[in-house]
C-alpha cells in the first residue's frame, strides 16, 4: 500500500515536472528577441525601413527585434547567413526582393537559390528607381536628357549605388530603350551615389526615393522620372518613363522580409500577421512618409508570386539589353 | 539666427541635466569602446539605437551617439600605445611611435599627450564646424572620384614614410597590403575576387582583424619566443605625465594635425585614417630629428591623434549642413534622426535649430568631459604595463578574439585573426616594419575604385586627373614629394662615398 502511494506520488511528481516542460517547449513564438539581419549598409533605404519596423514592432509582439547590419557581396553575405541559420523563425532578413534576389541570379552564380532556399514572409515596400539631376541642370525631364544626348552624341554619366544592382540595371535599360549611351558609375552604396551627384561629378543619378527625396525637397536635385510601370505612391508628381515615351520599367528594389525556407507554417503565419499590423499602424505610416517610402504590404503567398514575376521581368530585361558582368 | 545667438541657445540646450547625463554616458561608452579592440563606434551606436527611440528628444539621442563616436577617438589611442593594438582604424598610426614610447617607459607622457592633443583638436574642430560649416561642406562635395584617387595615392606615398630603414622592404609590405585589400567583391564590376570559394571572404578581410592581428598578436607571438632571454616589456613605468619639454615639442604637431585632420576629415570616405597618416608623414618630414620617428618620437603620437580627433569633429559637417553621412557611425546617427522625424540636410538649421546648435554645443562639452575623464585615467592605464606578461598576454588574446568575433559573429574571423598574428610574427622575425600594411590595405581599394570611377566619367581619358584643379594640386604635390625624396637620396649618396656598394 505504502509502495503504491509512493510510486503514484513519484509519477505525479514526474508528470508535474514534465508537463510544464512540454508546455515550455511549445511556448508561444516569439519567446526571445528575433534577429533581423540587414544585408546592407547603415543609413541606406533598407536599413531605414528595418529601423522603422523595429520601432513599431514592440507594440504588437512580446519580444523586440534585434537589428544587425551584415554587409558585403551586394547583399549576398547577409542573406546567406540567414539561409544557413536555424529555420525556427528567430533569424530573418530585411530586403528580400532586392537586387541580389531578383537581378543578380541572372548574372552570376549564387551560393544559394533565392527562391528555393528562402521563404517570403511578406512584402513591406517597393523602392523604385528615381532618375534625378542637379537643380541647375538644363534637363527638366527624361525627354530633355535623351534629346540632348542624341544631339550632342556624348554619353550621359550617371552615378548608381552598386554594380549590377537594381539602379544600375534600370539606368542601363533606360539607355538602351532610348537609344542613347548612359555610362553608369558604380559606387559604394546609395549615399555615396547621391554624394557624387550632389558634387556635380556626374550628369544624372539614379537612386531610391528615400535617398534622393531629401535633396529634392532641399532644392538641390530635381526628379526627371521614375522607372516603375505606374507612378510611385510616395512620389505622385513624378511621371514614369513610360509616360514620357520611353518603353522601359523595372520594379526597382523590392523590400520584403525573408527567412530560411524550412520555417514552420504557424511561425510564418504569426510573422505575416504581426507585420501586417505594423504596416497598418498610424505611427509607422508617419515614419514611412517621413522616409519617403511607400507602404506596400503583401502577404507571403502574394509576395512569392510577385517575386517570381519580378524575377522573370528582370530576366527578360537583362536578356534584351544583353547585360553581363564584364 | 546668427552664429552667436545659435551658440548661446545651443548651450542652454546642452546644459540641461538630461543632456549632460547623456553626453557623459556617450563619452564613457565611447571611450570604453575605443579601448576595446574589435567593437567599433559604428557597431556600438547600432546596438544602442533602439534605446534612443524611447528618448523623446532627438537632440538628446544625437548627443549621446555623437559622444560615443568622438569618445572612441580618445580611447582608441590607449591600447595602441600600451599594447600595440589599434582600437580602430584611425589609431593604427599611433601604434608606431606610441608603443615604442611605452616600451621605453614613457607610456604616461604618450597617453597624456594623446589626450591633450585630442582635446585641443576636437575643440578646434567643433569651432571650425560652427564657423565654417557650410562652405567646408561644399568643399567636401567637390571631392569627386579623381580627387579621391589623388588623395589616396598621396596617402599611399606617405605610407612609405612609415617603412623605417629599408624602402624596398616598405614597398614589399605595401604590395602585400594591396593584395590583401583586393580580396572581396570588386565594387565596379560586382565580381568576387580572390575568395577561393570561401563565402566569408566575399566582403574581404576586416581591417580591424588585420591590424590587431598583425600588430597586436604578432607582437605577442614574437615576445613569447623571447621568453627567458631578456625582459620582454619594460615594467618601468616612469613618468606619468608629459614633461614640459614634451609639450613644447608637440605644440606644433598638434596644431598641424588639427588642421590636417579637420580638412581631410570632411571628405566622405577618407576621413580619420588618411588624416592620421598624412599627419605622421608631415611630422616626420618637418622634424629636425626624423630618425627618432619609429623609435618613440612624441610628435608621432601628438600629430596623428590630433588629426583623427579633428577629423571626427569635421565629419559631422556634411551631415549637419547637407544631410550626407561621411562614415558608418554618422550614417547611424543619420538613420536615428530620420526615424525621429528630423531630416538632416541644408534646412536642418532652419527647421530644427535646437538639434543643430544643441549637438554642436554638446560637442564642446563632450570634449571637456573626455579630457577630464581621460587624463586621470592615464595613471591607471599605465599600471596595466605592470601586470606580468604571463597574465597580460593571454588576456589580450582573449579580448582581441572576442572583439574580432563580435564584428560579424563568425568563427572565420578568428582564424583570420590568428593567421594575421602569424603573419605579424613572421614579419617581425624577418625585420620588416609592418607599418605600411594596414594602410595599403585600406588605400588600395580606394585608389582602385576612384581610378576606375574617374575613367568611367572621363570616357577613358587619364587627363581627368590633371584637368581638375584639386586633383591637379595633389598630383603636383605627389610629384614634388617624389622629386624631393630623390634629390635627398642623391645628395646623401654623393656625400658618403662609402655607400658605393650597389645591390
Amino acid at each position: 500500500m505504502k509502495q503504491i502511494v509512493i510510486s503514484s506520488f513519484i509519477i505525479a511528481l514526474v508528470a508535474a515536472l514534465i508537463v510544464p516542460g512540454v508546455a515550455l517547449a511549445q511556448d508561444k513564438f516569439p519567446s526571445k528577441p528575433i534577429t533581423l539581419i540587414i544585408p546592407y549598409a547603415a543609413g541606406g533605404s533598407t536599413d531605414l525601413l528595418a529601423r522603422a519596423v523595429e520601432k513599431i514592432w514592440p507594440k504588437y509582439a512580446p519580444k523586440p527585434l534585434v537589428l544587425i547590419n551584415k554587409t558585403g557581396g551586394g547583399g549576398v553575405v547577409g542573406t546567406e547567413f540567414v539561409v544557413r541559420s536555424k529555420p525556427d523563425g528567430y533569424t530573418l532578413f530585411m530586403g528580400y526582393g532586392s537586387g541580389s534576389d531578383i537581378v543578380m541570379p541572372h548574372l552570376q552564380k549564387m551560393p544559394y537559390d533565392p527562391y528555393k532556399d528562402i521563404v517570403a514572409i511578406c512584402r513591406l515596400s517597393v523602392h523604385s528607381v528615381v532618375i534625378v539631376t542637379g537643380a541647375k541642370s538644363e534637363f527638366n525631364s527624361v525627354k530633355d536628357m535623351v534629346a540632348w544626348a542624341k544631339k550632342e552624341g556624348k554619353p550621359i554619366t550617371s552615378s548608381v549605388s552598386t554594380a549590377a544592382g537594381a539602379v544600375d540595371i534600370a539606368l542601363r535599360g533606360l539607355g538602351k530603350a532610348a537609344g542613347i549611351n548612359i555610362v553608369t558609375v558604380p559606387s559604394s552604396g546609395g549615399a555615396d551615389a547621391v554624394t557624387m551627384l550632389a558634387g556635380g561629378h556626374v550628369m544624372i543619378g539614379g537612386g531610391h526615393p528615400s535617398e534622393v527625396m531629401p535633396h529634392i525637397k532641399a532644392g538641390r536635385f530635381k526628379a526627371l522620372g521614375v522607372v516603375l510601370p505606374d507612378r510611385d505612391p510616395s512620389l505622385p508628381n513624378i511621371p514614369t518613363l513610360r509616360e514620357q515615351g520611353i518603353n522601359v520599367s523595372t520594379w526597382g528594389s523590392v523590400k520584403g522580409i525573408g527567412g530560411p525556407a524550412a520555417i514552420p507554417k504557424e511561425t510564418l503565419a504569426y510573422l505575416e500577421a504581426t507585420l501586417k499590423k505594423v504596416c497598418e499602424d498610424a505611427e509607422f505610416k508617419k515614419i514611412m512618409a517621413d522616409l519617403d517610402q511607400p507602404i506596400m504590404y503583401q502577404d507571403s503567398a502574394t509576395f512569392t508570386k510577385f517575386l517570381q514575376q519580378a524575377y522573370g521581368d528582370y530576366g527578360k530585361l537583362i536578356k534584351d539589353l544583353n547585360i553581363t558582368i564584364q | 539666427m546668427g552664429i552667436f545667438d545659435g551658440i548661446i541657445s545651443g548651450f542652454s540646450i546642452a546644459l540641461t541635466p538630461m543632456n549632460l547625463v547623456f553626453a557623459f554616458l556617450g563619452a564613457v561608452i565611447g571611450t570604453a569602446v575605443g579601448v576595446l579592440p574589435g567593437l567599433g563606434p559604428a557597431a556600438t551606436i547600432a546596438l544602442l539605437l533602439p534605446i534612443t527611440y524611447s528618448i523623446s528628444s532627438p537632440v538628446t539621442a544625437v548627443i549621446m551617439m555623437a559622444g560615443i563616436f568622438y569618445g572612441a577617438m580618445y580611447g582608441g589611442s590607449t591600447t595602441s600605445i600600451l599594447l600595440n593594438l589599434p582600437g580602430e582604424a584611425a589609431s593604427v598610426v599611433t601604434c608606431y611611435d606610441g608603443h615604442k614610447m611605452a616600451q621605453k617607459g614613457r607610456a604616461g607622457p604618450a597617453l597624456g599627450i594623446a589626450a591633450i592633443g585630442s582635446f585641443i583638436a576636437g575643440t578646434v574642430g567643433v569651432i571650425g564646424l560652427t564657423l565654417f560649416g557650410p562652405p567646408i561642406a561644399e568643399f567636401a562635395l567637390s571631392f569627386g572620384p579623381p580627387e579621391k584617387f589623388s588623395l589616396a595615392l598621396l596617402g599611399l606615398l606617405m605610407a612609405v614614410a612609415l617603412s623605417g630603414d629599408s624602402v624596398i622592404k616598405g614597398l614589399i609590405i605595401m604590395v602585400l597590403g594591396l593584395l590583401l585589400g583586393a580580396v572581396g567583391i570588386d565594387p565596379i564590376s560586382g565580381k568576387t575576387r580572390f575568395d577561393f570559394g570561401v563565402t566569408e571572404l566575399q566582403s574581404g578581410f576586416d581591417f580591424v582583424t588585420l591590424a590587431v592581428g598583425v600588430f597586436g598578436l604578432g607582437e605577442i607571438f614574437y615576445n613569447l619566443e623571447q621568453q627567458g632571454s631578456a625582459e620582454i616589456v619594460t615594467t618601468k613605468v616612469g613618468q606619468v605625465f608629459p614633461k614640459m619639454a614634451d609639450w613644447v615639442k608637440s605644440r606644433m604637431a598638434i596644431l598641424r594635425g588639427t588642421l590636417i585632420g579637420f580638412f581631410i576629415g570632411v571628405i566622405p570616405g577618407g576621413g580619420a585614417v588618411i588624416s592620421s597618416l598624412v599627419s605622421y608623414a608631415v611630422e616626420k618630414k618637418v622634424s629636425k630629428h626624423p630618425e627618432e620617428f619609429g623609435q618613440g618620437a612624441i610628435e608621432g603620437v601628438a600629430g596623428p591623434e590630433s588629426a583623427n580627433n579633428a577629423a571626427s569633429s569635421s565629419s559631422f559637417i556634411p551631415l549637419l549642413t547637407l544631410g550626407i553621412p561621411s562614415n558608418a557611425s554618422i550614417a547611424m546617427i543619420y538613420a536615428c534622426l530620420l526615424i525621429k522625424g528630423v531630416k538632416p540636410g541644408p534646412f536642418l538649421i532652419v527647421e530644427h535649430p535646437d538639434v543643430f546648435w544643441g549637438v554642436i554645443a554638446s560637442m564642446y562639452l563632450g570634449n571637456i568631459m573626455l579630457i577630464i575623464l581621460n587624463l586621470p585615467l592615464v595613471g591607471i592605464w599605465v599600471q596595466v604595463l605592470r601586470v606580468p606578461y604571463s597574465i597580460l598576454a593571454p588576456v589580450v588574446v582573449l579580448f582581441t578574439s572576442i572583439g574580432s568575433y563580435s564584428i560579424a559573429n563568425q568563427a572565420f574571423d578568428l582564424y583570420a585573426l590568428i593567421a594575421f598574428g602569424v603573419l605579424g610574427y613572421v614579419l617581425r622575425k624577418l625585420k620588416f616594419e609592418a607599418g605600411p600594411l594596414p594602410l595599403a590595405f585600406i588605400l588600395g581599394p580606394m585608389i582602385e575604385s576612384s581610378m576606375r570611377q574617374s575613367l568611367l566619367l572621363s570616357g577613358g581619358k587619364f587627363s581627368i586627373f590633371v584637368t581638375r584643379p584639386i586633383s591637379l594640386t595633389m598630383v603636383v604635390m605627389f610629384a614634388l614629394f617624389v622629386m624631393v625624396q630623390m634629390v635627398f637620396a642623391i645628395r646623401r649618396a654623393r656625400r658618403s662615398p662609402k655607400i658605393q656598394k650597389t645591390v
